[in-house]
């Protein structure tokens, strides 16, 4: 219901932007959604992958190549981008969580990066480090307006979906896998093949975020594979609160709307990102989400007379 | 191609994979004892290759002081970030502990683009290499074998400490067990900043020896700490010798590599560090972990 609320706004609040605000609210939903997805296996699974810009970028660059190369027009371009990103997430998923912790998020990095530097020197195929330019999405969704619907469309979309397999017996077994492997495995839920639902299921909708900001952006650079980006997911997630559901969709706002911010004050943008991340980290582990829910919470009690905790 | 020019790469590459081998063993030591996975190490090889400049102010001649004072700085360094950042941390999941260094890595390259310019910052090969050696013929820098004698001499006293001397059991046996190590009265927390400090020294040391070789930018943090952990990963986190054949390995592949398929370079490394991971996740040398009860 919340959900429902807060899309109708979003919703209502297109004619009302300048060029400039829809295609910066168009690039913020794209980024919530890519968080989100990371999220489904950082927060529910508890696997920490570096290499998330891979599905990102296998999206971005599907699209890219129907749309330059086959001629295709945009639209259907997608699902073949959510299909495309979802065999690479099967494959690499297959492969690196075969191991756990600190080793998985290496051996994701490093199919990342491996991606990253096929991309970066197959000039043939994909223009190298040239990138895919001049992607003009033809009719109507190279106008922001309609692009703005499109993102937020795919942006319900993936959140909905998210939100129904949080409360789902898939996303309860995801939960328990993290909590205690061992003991979920003994009463018959299978780590593996849960696990690679998650990671495949996380890596579709990062294709399609990827697909959306090379539309929106109308180019792709191999930098969509670059681990830079991956990390950028989880700075997303980090800053929103990755235990708050919406946690990762409000961070990748605030670290867009703050990018965009500081980089007209200064060109010293990564320092006050990386001063934020450590602030965050030390003080609010919560994340801007989690520190708002808090408030929110004190404050309905306050109200209702309640003692405070 | 003569067997002097291959002879020339295998001793580029051991001195790369010497440089390599200073900033990799600091990090392993630093996750095998006290278990904080330091995304920001190769700032601080950065810092290193950087301070070493601003110390000589660029000249040859001011070297060997230059190293030392970059070696005694990366030190102080590596305490004060120990106490102020990472200790808040120990207990916290691997994933805040990759953040917080992550952070610091986007702090530390943006202060030395804005100490230092963006712009390239070399160094010229201090007096005493200035004359090049012979090799079958080919002519090298006499510096590479500098580079290779540091990283073997380094080796060498890193393993007498940890095997000889009680405060190297004593991080030894934080790798193992910390809690039992608190228990016989161990200052671990002391412990623990020395491992840093030392590590950090050593990623500095690394970095300023980098630089006659190689001019220093503010980006080469990011390359530096990819490359260092795919060393300690091949290697097998925690292990001295371990991060010596993943750095030699790396160096070889890097220099003969670039004579077989010159555009895949960048693939080599991460190629290697997905098959020993998949084959041996612990690494070459590295031990399996144990079964936990």
């Amino acid at each position: 219901m919340r959900l429902l609320l807060l899309f109708a706004f979003l919703a209502a609040l297109g004619p009302a932007l300048s060029e400039y605000g829809l295609k910066l609210l168009s690039e913020a939903l794209i980024l919530g959604l890519y968080a989100m997805a990371f999220n489904l296996q950082f927060h529910q699974a508890g696997l920490l992958s570096f290499g998330q810009a891979a599905f990102f970028g296998v999206g971005a660059y599907t699209m890219a190549l129907l749309v330059s190369r086959a001629g295709w027009p945009f639209l259907p371009t997608l699902p073949v981008a959510l299909l495309a990103s979802g065999l690479a997430a099967a494959a690499i998923g297959f492969l690196s969580l075969r191991l756990t912790r600190i080793y998985f998020t290496m051996l994701t990095l490093a199919f990342a990066q491996l991606l990253y530097a096929v991309v970066h020197k197959w000039y043939a195929f994909t223009g190298g480090d040239n990138g895919i330019t001049d992607l003009r999405p033809q009719g109507a969704f190279g106008e922001s307006l309609p692009f703005y619907y499109l993102s937020l469309a795919a942006f319900a979309l993936g959140v909905s979906f998210l939100a129904l397999l949080q409360r789902s017996p898939f996303g309860y077994a995801l939960r328990g896998l993290r909590d205690n492997r061992a003991r979920a495995e003994a009463v018959g839920i299978g780590g593996f093949s849960h696990l690679l639902l998650a990671f495949v299921l996380s890596g579709l909708l990062s294709g399609l975020a990827g697909a959306l900001q090379g539309a929106l952006q109308r180019s792709v650079f191999p930098e969509y594979l670059f681990w830079t980006r991956s990390a950028e997911a989880i700075l997303a997630t980090i800053l929103g609160g990755s235990g708050v559901f919406l946690g990762p969709a409000v961070g990748a706002a605030a670290f867009l709307f703050l990018r965009v911010w500081v980089q007209a004050q200064t060109e010293y943008w990564p320092f006050f990102l990386g001063v934020i991340l450590l602030l965050t980290v030390l003080f609010f582990p919560s994340g801007l989400a989690g520190v708002g829910e808090r408030v929110a919470r004190r404050l309905w009690r306050v109200r209702r007379g309640a003692p405070q905790g | 191609m003569d067997l002097g020019f291959y002879l020339l790469q295998l001793v580029t590459g051991l001195a790369y994979a010497s440089t390599l081998f200073l900033l990799a063993v600091g990090l392993s030591l630093i996750f095998g004892a006290m278990g904080i996975v330091n995304f920001a190490h190769g700032s601080f090889y950065m810092l290193g290759a950087y301070l070493l400049y601003a110390f000589t102010r660029g000249q040859g001649e001011g070297f060997w002081w230059g190293l030392l004072l970059v070696a005694a700085a990366g030190m102080v360094i590596g305490a004060v970030v120990e106490r102020l950042f990472i200790r808040p941390i120990y207990r916290r999941p691997e994933e805040y502990q990759i953040l917080l260094t992550y952070a610091l890595l986007l702090i530390l390259e943006d202060l030395v683009r804005f100490a230092f310019g963006a712009a390239y910052r070399s160094f010229p090969l201090p007096p005493t290499f200035a004359s090049p050696l012979f090799l079958l013929g080919t002519p090298f820098p006499s510096y590479y074998l500098f580079l290779v004698g540091l990283a073997a001499t380094v080796a060498l006293l890193l393993w007498l400490f940890l095997q000889r001397t009680r405060l190297g059991v004593w991080v030894r046996a934080a790798t193992q067990d910390r809690e039992m190590l608190e228990a016989l009265g161990v200052n671990v927390p002391l412990l623990y900043t020395s491992v840093f400090a030392g590590g950090i020294a050593l990623a500095a040391l690394g970095g300023a020896a980098l630089l006659p070789l190689q001019a220093a930018t503010p980006g080469m943090a990011v390359d530096a700490v990819i490359q260092a952990f795919i060393v300690v990963v091949i290697g097998g986190l925690g292990s001295v010798w371990g991060a010596l054949l993943g750095a030699v390995l790396m160096g070889l592949i890097q220099a003969f590599g670039i004579l077989v398929l010159p555009e895949m370079t960048m693939v080599f490394p991460f190629a290697l560090m997905a098959m020993v991971l998949l084959l041996r996740p612990w690494g070459l040398l590295g031990r399996p972990p144990a079964v936990r009860t």
